[in-house]
This record gives C-alpha cells, structure tokens and sequence, in this order.
C-alpha cells in the first residue's frame, strides 16, 4: 500500500496528520491521538472526535470540548486532569501531570493544530527506521539516565551473588559449589568475561533460553480443548530452538528459518546419497523443521467444525504470533475490526492471512532415502502385527456379539424386526418398538450410558487360551517390526492455492474483498509481496530481517534485556505499539539494536556486551533516597531480585538433589502425577507416564507441555498458559506455592536425596547450606540448625533449606 | 489438578501482628513498605446494596435437557415421530441434521407446583417442592453447539476458552470473606470438557482463579502434611522457616515480595489447618446428612458436595461451583447423545434430592436470601433425536441445543415461583424475553450488588467486562421484584 491510498485505512489517516514530534515532549495534538483517539476518533464515542482541531472545538454530547484561550472553561482539561465528574480517559490509565500542562498551555495559547506530516515517516517511535549504532557504552546511557533522575548507582554486587546471579540467569541452575567457591578466589581481573563465556558456551545455555523463546512462541506438545491432539513432533521444533541458541545462530536467520525455512533453503533429505546426510543437508532440514512453529498452536478440534473454519482459526493462530513473536505488535484486534489505537487495519490483518495462506503443515521424512527403503523393506513385519491384532478384535467381538445376542432374545420379532429399519424411515410405531430394544442395550453397557457400564464380556476357554497366545505373538512381532518412520512436521504449499478474503468481526463465513498478501502498510516502506504462493512466507522473512527494519531488532533486543534483568527498556515486550508502554532508554535500545544487527545478530555477543556492563553487575540491595525517586527501578540504579520461574524452581531442587538427568533433547518426557493431581485430566490414557523414572529428572524444558492440563507444580508457579504468546511471566505469590513447597511428594522425595548427599560429608550441615544456598552457614544458622536436628531430620533440615526466600531468590 | 492458585497472602500488616503462631520477631520489625501492596482478596463492597453475597453454581456437565426438566412442550406430543416443520427452520447441530430425524416428545410428566403452580417435570420431585423459590429462565441461548463453545459461554462469557470466569469476576468485584480458606472453590466429579480455563482467572490476576476441592482424599492439593511428619515437627519446620526467612529478609527490608512470602507460607499453614475441618462432614447431624441424600449410594456423591457447598459458603467462601456429570470412565454425564430418558432418570436421581436438601437447609439457616443458587449446563438438548447413525441407528437420544434451554435461580433476595421467557412451541429456540449469557450474567451480578458495566478490567489497553458490550435484558430487578 502506498501513501496515496493510506487514506483508505481510517486509522492511518490520523496517523499521517500528527505533528512532527518535539525533541522530548509531545505535542497537544500527539497526546490527543494517544490517549484519547482510541474512542473519540473514528468512533465518535459521545459525537465527539478529537483528530482534529473542529472536532475538539465542536465537542460532543456535552458541548465543546475546547475553548481556546480559556483552559477553565475547556471541558477536555477538566476531564484529563481528572478534576471533576468526568474523568478521562476510564481506567486505570492516566494522562501525565507533564502532559495535562503541555494541554492547558496549548488551550491558552489558542489551540493552534500544527501542521500535518507529510514527510511519510511514521512519527511513532517504534515504526521509525533503524538508525546506525551510537559509540556509546551500555553504562554510559545508562549513567548518564541516573544523573538526570538525580539517582546513584549501586556499587558492584559481590562476587558469590554475582556467579550466583549469572548461573540461575544463563543456566537456569545454582552454580556449583566448588565453582562458586573458584571463582570467589580468582584475582584474575578477567575472571568474569571468562566466566561469561563459560557459561554461555554450555549447553545448559540453550536449555534456558530455549525455554525463553519458547514462551514467546507460545510452545506446546499438543493443541488444548477437549480431544487435545498431539503433536508427534512438536519436540523437533523445540530442539531446534535449543541448539539454535547453544549454536549461537544468527538472529535475523532465526527469524527466516521460522518464517520460511523451506521457501528459502528448499531441499529434500530423501534426495541424499547414503544414510548420512550432508551438514547443509542437515541444516535445510532444520530449516524445515524451524516452520514448526506454525504447527503447535492451540487446535479446536470437534466433528462440527468445518474445513474453512479450522484453516481461519489456524490463520488467526499464526498471524497473532507473528505480530506479537517476530514484530512485537499485537495484531489480535485487527482481526475484527480496524486496530483502535494502532494503525494496523482490518485489511493489514488479512493481507498477513493472505502471506500465509498459501501454506499448509506437512509431514516429511527427517531421514534419508536410504532410511525409507530400509523402512518399507520391512513393512511385512507391520502387517503381520495388523493382522494379529486384527485376530484378538475378531474373538472379542464374537464374545461380545454372544451378550447383544442375549439381549435380543428377550425380544420379538417384531422389535427385532422395527430396528433392522433406519431411523428416518420408521414410523411411530416402529420407532416405539425399536426403542425397547435400543434401552435394553444400553442398560446392557452395549452403548455409551450414563452410568459408564460396560458389557458383561466373558471368553470360553478356548477364546481365553488363544486370545493369550495371540497377545504374546503380537508382542513378538511388534518388538521385531521396523521402528517407525521418523518425521518432521512443518510447512508446505497448498494446492490449490486458498483465497484470502476480508472478514467481518472474525466470522470466517462473511466474505468481502479478496485480498491480497502484503505487510501492514504503516511499517511496509516499499515493500511488497507477490502473489506466487511459493515465495510469500521469504518475502515476509526478507522484509522482517532488513538491517533497517524499525521492529524486528529493537523488539529482539528488549527480549533479551527483559530475561537479563526482569524487566525490558519496552515494559510491554509484545507491545510495541501505542498500547505499550514507551522505552525508558530510547537511545540505549536502538544503539544497542544498531550494534546487535552490525554485530551480524550475535545474541550471545549482545548478551556479552550486557553481561559486562556494570549495569548487570550492580547489587540488588536497597537505597532510601533512590527509592523515593525510583522506587520501581525503571532507571537501573541497582539490579531487580527476581523469583526463580517455575522450571528453573524445579531444575534447582533436582540439581540440589543430585537427581538431575543432563540428557538433552529427545519426545518429551512425562513425570508422574500423584493421584490428587491427576484427578482432573478428562482422559488418563492423555498422561502416559514415562517408563524410565530417570526421565522424571529431566530438566523442565524436556518435560511434557500439554495444553489442556499444565504441570501441576508448573501452573503453580505461573508457568504461562500457551494459548498465546507470553513475553513476560507473572511472578505471583500465593499460599499453594508454600503448600507445594512444604507438602508435595516431589519436594519431599529431592530433599531426601539432598540429606543423603550432605551426610556423606564430615559437616553435614553446612554441607547443606553450601549445596543449596551456595555459602557456608553462619555460626547462628549452625546452632539453629542444630536445636533443630536436636528432634528432628536432616530431610526435614533440607526440605526447610529448599523453602528458603534465600532458595527461591536471586539477588 | 490445574489450579494457578488463588489465595494471595492476606494483608500484611494484619498477618505480623495477629500471626496465629506469633511470630513476634515479624511484628517487631515492622517497616514493610508492603502496605503498598494491597490484598487483592479484601473484601469490597458492592455497586449497591444487594441481599445477595455468595453464589453456589450447579453446573449439570454435559447440557441436561429442558424438555425433560423445566420447559414442558406438549405440542410435541401431537408431532412425535414426524420430522420438525419448514416453519422451524434450520440450524447446526453437532451430530444431526435436523432434516433426517424425527421429533421426539418428553415420556417425563410436568406438574403445577407449590402455590406459583411452576411446571416441574418428575425427574426433579424433591427440587420441585421448593418450586416457590426458584425462577426457570426458559428463554437462555448461545451459539456454541459443542460442549467446550457451550461451557465456556456460560462460564465466562465467551465462546473462545481462556476468559475471565463468573466466579473470578464475582471475587475480583466483592473479595474474600475469609482469609484462610480459598475465595472461590470449584468441586469436581471428574474430568470437565472445558478444562481448567473453566474455573480460570483469564487476564485477571491468578488470585481470582478458583480452587479445586475434593470431597475424597486431601481437599486441596497438598494441603496435607507429607505422611509419616507430625504436626508438632512441621511447627518446628516452619518456625525454624521464617526465621531464616527473617534473617534473609531484614537486610533486603525494602522488597515487600519477601514479606509476602513470609506471609504466604503463614496463610497456607492456616490453610492446612483450617480446610480439613470444613472439609470434614462428619459431624453434621444425621438428619441433615439425610437431607442432603447421603444415606443413599445414589446421592451420597452430589449430596457431600452439596453438604459442602453449604459449609464453604458459611464459613464465608464468596463462590462455589459444583459439577455433575464430569468424567470418571466411561460415564457421559448429562450428555444423552443416547437414550436420554434413561439416562436423565439417572442422572437426575444422582441430583435430585441434594439439591433440594441444599435449598432446604439453607433456608432453614437463613443463607438462602444471601445465597444465589444457580443451576444450569452447557446447554440445553434438541426436540428431535440425535442423528448420529452409527452403532444401530437413532438410540434415542438427544443432541446439544444451545438455541433454547433453561436455567433456574433461587435465593439472594429473588422472588421465585416464575418463568421468564420462553422457547417455540417444540422447544427448539428462546422465542420471548430472550436472554443471553451477558444478559444471565448481568443478571446474576445484580443480586450480588453489582452493575455489569461497572465491573470493568484494564487489560491490552481497554476495559473489559464480563459482559463484553451486552447484558441489555439484564433480568436482576426483575428478579427482585
């Protein structure tokens, strides 16, 4: 969409009227647009439309909204200033003491409306182009944002926090000991950079940050509602994620292979020679396997839904992740209606269904051609398991048919006779005669029943005998049949290729123009996407991972700022629009976007630049006169304590424990539920534990994600619901975590094996805190601890330790 | 179970000094900037002054038939076994296409009842004794034909899982009446379709989210202490707890999350002690335990949860919702695709008699004016029967309707005895005084002394509602007078 015709799009004509902003403070009409517009532009909420000048001075159902020249008498001043019985706007949201005056002085001044911008450059922050790094250190922005607030920054924390503090945040796990205990010895004035990058270099690393973006990707192992299908190959996608980070893959790459992994390396594993694919083989599969992403979103799946309706609501999944994973926009309203305070429209959200709807999931081979043969060579073993299989169904149905038998006898042959007729052509009285024998066979459990009865079945001997010797035959056969061909779901191209047309309040059944692919015109710059259906997904990745793209890199790097430090420069990382909350460090987030893009999208180099920054390394204690300016911490002055999230909580405990399995990668493993637990899965069959009880201890990212019915322990503790895009966990705290913590099986079972591994050592206790806590016990924690050994255990003394603030907090 | 939790520490300055295990050393320490943290469970007050204080939420899992309960159709007596009208129309149904299957008229029998003469089918004998307190909405309706579309609109609001639930909103708007027992409880005979989001707190906080509790082993997930640990040791435990929690926290005095854990672990010691006691029916008196049917193996199940319900709501717990029909096996609930009548006879034996025992012994205990009791299911089911043809033909049975059902309402101040709205003559759609889940839930916000379009949210850059922009045939006045 080009310029001239912006004006279709009700809400970018606004967007072109605004002023051009000042150096600092917005403009009148700027604030209006922002705080107002939502309601009182194009929808005239009360008559009143505040996107221009006429319109404020005509005001809306309660008179003129401005007089100009006389702030008193202005109705819009007395409403934002929240002064009198109308108090704009509703809610919670505000609008600034700075910018109420920056109005009253525009009133007193006349109300002049400044000019239009005409310049096509988006006056939003976010939508402006990218422009090349500043020289300037992360601390010195930083620094130079503190004098200005009047703050002081807090000196450097010590070296146990700090190697603490690094561990939970680039592993997800409480250093070890002895490395704690290395590195507080270590003069080196390099001992941190080199810790830095010991520790990114791990593949503990990806384990934690993959967990990371998966969160942004709303990653799950099956698709939620009622029958929550599974996603056989769910997991490929999050490995691929994991070593993607641990191979510290090129962002803007990242973002492509998600994209359009298979529109830009297209390849095929079957087309390799041998059983051993190529490395670049390997890597466009993995490209392949990137497109996953689209395919483990939340499916609706019941017998009433129709083709259309699932590929919309797929649509509807898939562009609401783009918008919030890769662009940072929620697009999610412009579904239905024109976006009310971004200039995203109805039609913007289409054109995005439009670039992907010419895709669909695909299962593909995930091994060479080789593999394949070698696979249906040995597919005869497969029917020979069918067929036994086929066998014990055959005895089972006779035996049953002897109890439908049983049932029929009672009956006449009248009866008999009414059912043998299909429903529709029965008549009344055939219909009442059917229905005896209907009852009589659900009262026999042969039908669905309410009281969940089945059929009384019993087998002869003979049944008995053979049905044995075929269940042990099936076993035979299946553990020789050939394993199964391994497979890759990701996306494709439809054929034929489905339209695109613009719907109306999301009912998919309304159709209006067709429309064509294209990205949201306010951010395009030029770009456009062509119809051929083979290349609108690169297109769109080729758009997204320009150097000078306004969002993809910024949104990126306060990503990774907001996991660093618990809070982003944008404190809203999904929302960069003008719903979002606007950056703290404006010129420290582009810079450090500018470098992350030159620096060839190095997260691991953008994470090293973090990680040294003194900004990092500040301790977390408290400053009176600080908090009274800064009580939130916007400015950095120190670093924010965080809580461990929900999956770090249970690595730490395993780790403590010395349970944890490091074994990486792999279908997901499937930890027991207590019987309380599992008392709400709706099917048990949905929840197969895994055999291998070392599987239990695998870390958090391995473990089942099912949509439907979330980890009990995890839930608990805020893990968040994938039903979309999370950028940044709640961290509640609530009496059912200190109920899991104290009571559950789980902490009761680690904190037993931690008891066994202190007691080992000469000092059993302070062996404890060391483990868990990563110091030595003070002299009075010892004597408390000792009082309490005096009647009690040294499980009970762990499971205490665990139920620490101490434990559950990084400074 | 699924719960994201709900009860948040209580307020703090309250806990440090009336800490139930003195904790002296809290209390002395004092400077918690943590007042600044204000208990998302305090108690509110309402809109306007409203009877109404608690709610307890009869949801029949599986959408239980109005022709064979509360909306009686003689009309389809004259048209059983002939296939429905042109005049009708056409609709979409899970499994029937409405065109190929015959009408099939209720075998149940609807009598006057009370002073009010409201019909009541047999199916609900003993609820029908207190015909003069409940008011049948005939004329409910919503969109979502399948089970998960049906349980979320009447649950939330919404036809897509994952908004705000009633009983959230219900917390969010008036708070906890109690402090160390979960302000909304949800009781479980299975597993629900709808899943956990059906008791969820949405984009409210997870404060508001229900708490599962069971009637059969630990009430609240890990409420109990592990096996094998005494009490007298798990004092000790937690005493020596907070004290090292102290001494963690008093150097970092400034973090107010701190103390809040502190708290925390407090609440969730009253917890453990205090739900176990309401838990425990044991010592309610024979006959009330009779009242509620669990002398009987057919009604012991929904009874004890009733009986429950009753003690929660007393001890101050703002909403109950209570399920029959969840999945156990291989049980389907109120869902009768297949022979509905016996299948109703059945479940309704299971209902029955707790229900009236409930409404009995709350008004015997003066909680049903300042109780709402709700019942109703994910919808209602279809006059035809169902089409699914597999498994030797129509079973007689019944499909899901969600274009016309009914749902009663007794207590909180409402007058009873009435019917509002109606469906067609073969009870197929609501035809008068229509009434939506916005409009029900509107409804039901009024008894509690709440305004609808009052009871808002920020969230993503708007308010939200329970009600989303609707709720116009909000009945509650109504209701009152």
């Amino acid at each position: 969409m080009s310029i001239e015709n912006i004006g279709t799009c009700g809400w970018s004509v606004f967007f072109c009227l605004l002023a051009p902003a000042l150096l600092n403070a917005q403009t009148a009409p700027q604030i209006l647009e922002k705080h107002c517009a939502g309601c009182h532009g194009v929808s005239r909420m009360s008559g009143l439309d505040l996107r221009t000048r006429e319109g404020a001075l005509k005001g809306g159902t309660r008179g003129a909204s401005v007089v100009p020249g006389n702030p008193a008498a202005s109705l819009l001043l007395k409403a934002i200033a929240k002064t009198g019985d109308l108090q704009m706007p509703p809610g919670k949201n505000s609008v600034s003491t700075l910018d109420v005056e920056v109005i009253r002085k525009w009133i007193e001044d006349g109300a002049p409306w400044q000019a239009a911008n005409t310049q096509g450059e988006p006056s939003w922050w976010s939508f402006k182009k990218l422009k090349p790094a500043e020289s300037k250190s992360i601390d010195a922005f930083v620094n130079a944002k503190l004098s200005e607030k009047g703050l002081r920054p807090l000196p450097k924390a010590d070296k146990r926090t700090l190697i603490r503090r690094l561990y939970f945040d680039l592993h997800g796990l409480p250093a070890p000991t002895e490395e704690i205990e290395r590195f507080a010895n270590d003069t080196d004035p390099q001992a941190w950079p080199k810790l830095v990058d010991q520790l990114l270099a791990s593949p503990r690393y990806g384990e934690r940050w993959g967990r990371h973006w998966l969160d942004v990707v709303r990653y799950a192992d099956t698709g939620g509602f009622e029958t929550d299908i599974y996603f056989p190959n769910a997991w490929r996608y999050r490995d691929y994620v994991i070593s993607s980070l641990n191979g510290d893959k090129p962002y803007n790459r990242f973002v492509q292979e998600q994209i359009a992994g298979d529109e830009l390396w297209p390849d095929d594993l079957a087309l390799t020679g041998g059983f051993d694919p190529s490395k670049e083989k390997l890597d466009h599969l993995a490209a392949k396997v990137a497109t996953g992403v689209y395919t483990i979103g939340p499916v609706y799946h019941e017998a009433a839904l129709q083709g259309d309706q699932i590929r919309y609501e797929w649509l509807t999944d898939v562009v609401d992740t783009t918008g919030e994973a890769f662009l940072g926009v929620s697009l999610g309203c412009s579904r239905c209606h024109d976006h009310k305070f971004d200039p995203i429209t109805r039609r913007d959200y289409h054109a995005m269904m439009a670039v992907f709807a010419a895709s669909e999931e695909r299962e593909v081979p995930a091994v060479t051609q080789f593999s394949i043969f070698g696979f249906k060579s040995g597919y005869p073993g497969y029917l020979h398991v069918e067929d036994l299989k086929a066998a014990i169904h055959k005895i089972e149905m006779t035996a049953r048919q002897r109890v439908v038998d049983r049932v029929r006898a009672r009956f006449s042959k009248d009866v008999l006779d009414a059912q043998a007729i299909p429903t529709a052509k029965r008549n009344a009285e055939q219909l009442a005669l059917a229905a005896q024998l209907e009852k009589a066979m659900t009262e026999a459990g042969l039908q669905e029943n309410a009281q969940g009865k089945e059929p009384d079945i019993s087998y002869t001997t003979a049944e008995t005998a053979e049905r044995e010797r075929l269940i042990y035959e099936l076993g035979q056969a299946s553990l020789k049949a050939n394993p199964v061909l391994e497979t890759a779901t990701v996306l494709s191209h439809a054929e034929p290729v489905p339209e695109v047309y613009l719907t109306s309040r999301g009912d998919w059944r309304v159709k209006g123009d067709r429309i064509a692919p294209a990205v949201p015109a306010v951010i395009a710059s030029g770009t456009t996407i062509d119809e051929n259906p083979l290349t609108r997904r690169k297109a769109l990745a080729n758009w997204l991972t320009q150097p000078d793209h306004p969002l993809t890199a910024r949104v990126f790097v306060n990503r990774i700022w907001n996991w660093h430090f618990g809070r982003g420069l944008v404190g809203t990382p999904n929302d960069f629009g003008r719903q979002g909350e606007e950056p703290t460090h404006p010129e420290l987030l582009d810079s450090l976007a500018a470098g992350f893009v030159a620096d060839g999208w190095s997260i691991k180099k953008l994470q090293r630049k973090i990680l040294l920054s003194d900004t990092y390394q500040r301790s977390s204690g408290p400053d009176e006169l600080n908090a009274k300016i800064d009580a939130g911490n916007r400015y950095l002055w120190r670093f924010n304590r965080q809580r461990l999230d929900a999956e770090t909580l249970r690595d730490s405990v395993l780790s403590v424990s010395g349970a944890l399995n490091l074994k990486m990668g792999g279908r997901p493993a499937i930890p027991p539920l207590t019987k309380e637990e599992s008392a709400g899965l709706w099917a048990k069959n949905q929840w197969p534990e895994s055999l291998d009880p070392a599987e239990h201890a695998r870390r958090s990212v391995y473990l089942y994600v099912k949509r439907s019915f979330p980890y009990p322990m995890f839930s608990t503790f805020d893990s968040p619901d994938p039903a979309q895009s999370c950028s940044r966990r709640d961290s509640t705290t609530v009496a059912p975590q200190a109920l899991t913590l104290m009571n559950s099986e789980f902490m009761s079972a680690q904190s037993r094996q931690l008891a066994r591994r202190a007691e080992k050592q000469p000092d059993p206790i302070d062996t404890l805190w060391r483990i868990a806590l990563g110091r030595s016990a003070s002299a009075e924690e010892l004597a408390k601890a000792k009082r309490f050994l005096s009647n009690s255990s040294l499980d009970k003394l762990a499971l205490v330790l665990l139920n620490m603030n101490e434990f559950l907090y990084v400074d | 179970m699924w719960t994201k939790h709900t009860t948040v520490v209580t307020d703090r300055r309250q806990f440090l000094t009336q800490s139930a295990l003195g904790f002296g050393v809290l209390a002395a320490s004092s400077l918690l900037p943590a007042a600044t943290m204000a208990n998302p469970l305090a108690a509110k007050k309402p809109h306007f002054a409203a009877k109404g204080k608690a709610v307890i939420f009869l949801f029949m899992h599986g959408g239980p038939s109005h022709i064979d309960t509360f909306d009686p159709k003689p009309a389809l007596v004259k048209l059983n076994g002939q296939p429905a009208p042109p005049s009708f129309g056409k609709a979409d149904f899970q499994f029937t296409r409405m065109d190929r299957v015959p009408l099939m008229a209720s075998p149940r029998v609807f009598k006057k009842r009370g002073q009010s003469g409201l019909e009541i089918s047999d199916l609900f004998e003993h609820t029908a004794q207190h015909a003069d307190d409940l008011t049948v909405i005939r004329s409910c309706h919503h969109d979502g034909f399948t089970h998960v579309t049906g349980q979320s609109w009447m649950n939330t609001g919404w036809a897509r899982v994952g908004r705000p639930s009633v009983g959230s909103w219900v917390v969010y708007g008036l708070g906890s009446e109690t402090d160390n027992l979960p302000a909304y409880v949800v009781m479980l005979d299975g597993g629900i379709k709808e899943g956990a989001p059906a008791y969820g707190s949405g984009f409210l906080p997870a404060a508001y989210q229900g708490t599962v509790l069971r009637t059969e082993g630990p009430p609240i997930l890990n409420v109990n202490r592990p096996a094998g640990l005494s009490e007298n040791e798990q004092k000790r435990m937690f005493d020596l707890l907070q004290d090292l929690n102290e001494e963690h926290r008093v150097p970092r005095a400034d973090d107010s999350e701190l103390a809040a854990r502190i708290a925390s672990y407090e609440l969730a010691f009253k917890m453990q002690m205090s739900v176990p006691g309401v838990a425990d029916i044991t010592k309610e008196s024979a006959a009330t335990r009779k009242l509620y049917g669990l002398d009987q193996p057919i009604t012991a199940e929904f009874g004890t949860q009733c009986l429950m319900a009753r003690r929660l709501v007393e001890s101050g717990v703002r909403f109950v919702q209570l399920y029959s029909g969840g999945k156990k096996g291989s049980e389907v609930g109120w869902d009768a695709h297949n022979e509905c009548d016996q299948n109703h006879q059945f479940m309704a034996a299971k209902v029955d008699k707790p229900i009236a025992g409930l409404l009995a012994d709350l008004k015997s205990r003066g909680l049903l004016d300042s109780t709402v009791v709700l019942w109703g299911g994910d919808f209602g089911r279809t006059p035809f029967t169902d089409g699914a043809e597999s498994g030797g033909g129509n079973r007689n049975g019944r499909d899901h309707n969600p274009y016309g059902f009914s749902v009663w309402l007794a207590g909180g101040g409402s007058k009873g005895g009435r019917v509002i709205g109606a469906t067609d003559d073969i009870g197929l759609r609501a035809q008068e005084d229509k009434v939506t889940m916005h409009d029900l839930h509107a409804s039901l916000l009024h008894l509690l002394g709440m305004d609808h379009k009052r009871l808002t949210y920020f969230y993503q850059g708007r308010d939200f509602r329970l009600t989303d922009v609707h709720g116009e045939n909000n009945l509650g006045r109504r209701l009152l007078a």
